[in-house]
């Protein structure tokens, strides 16, 4: 039954982790991008601490702080570099803006 | 290992899979890039929680001692940082949904000191 308990929480999981990569492919924006990879990131640490728990061992601590931390600071830069990078107004980002919306109509 | 403990465990590893589908549910589902880090920032920390929270009853505290209380620790410092980072930098590039989020000047400087 535990066994079963597992086996369920693992297909949830991989359930989620779709669902991540479907909002990295198709995102509008970078900043939705980059919330996905994250999301996919923080799924593949949830793998983690399932296999840790599957087979009984403290061994994988490790491995979870450090991806975790990777996932962490990946997203820090990526905002640093884009905040430096993309127009003020949200132009080439994917979205719609005011003034676009405007000039349609 | 008493079975009670097992069985609770078991619960919660199974309750944070699900909240763990649950935020990214709503990565999926939600229309805006603000709302969207809302999931993920609070979703992803109660559901990493709970699965760590599974993790540290079942190796019990001989096994990993106070390792697994900084992972959870590290958990709650890092992800709703994460979040606000990147609603912080939407907001900043004014990524508004047209018609929904009330454009007004923005409230933070142009340029921050330091970079």
């Amino acid at each position: 039954m535990i066994d079963g308990i597992l086996t369920l929480s693992f297909l949830v999981l991989v359930v989620a982790m779709l669902l991540g990569f479907y909002r990295l492919a198709r995102g509008p924006t970078v900043v939705d991008r980059v919330l996905a990879f994250d999301g996919v990131v923080l799924c593949a640490v949830s793998m983690t601490v399932l296999l840790s728990r599957l087979w009984e061992t403290p061994l994988y601590l490790e491995l979870i702080l450090i991806v975790s931390s990777l996932g962490f600071f990946g997203t820090v830069a990526l905002v640093f570099y884009l905040d430096r990078t993309m127009p003020d107004d949200g132009h080439d980002a994917g979205v719609e803006t005011e003034q676009e919306r405007e000039e349609k109509s | 290992m008493t079975t009670p403990m097992l069985l609770v465990s078991a619960f919660l590893t199974l309750l944070g899979a699900i909240v763990v589908l649950m935020a990214m549910i709503g990565m999926v589902r939600f229309p805006d890039v603000f709302c969207r880090a809302h999931a993920l920032g609070k979703g992803m920390t109660f559901g990493l929680f709970l699965l760590l929270a599974g993790l540290w009853i079942d190796l019990g505290r001989e096994a990993v001692g106070l390792k697994i209380v900084a992972a959870i620790f590290f958990q709650f410092l890092t992800l709703p940082v994460a979040s606000h980072l990147l609603a912080r930098l939407a907001y900043r590039k004014r990524m508004f949904r047209v018609g929904v989020t009330e454009v007004e000047p923005p409230a933070v400087e142009k340029k921050t000191p330091g970079h």
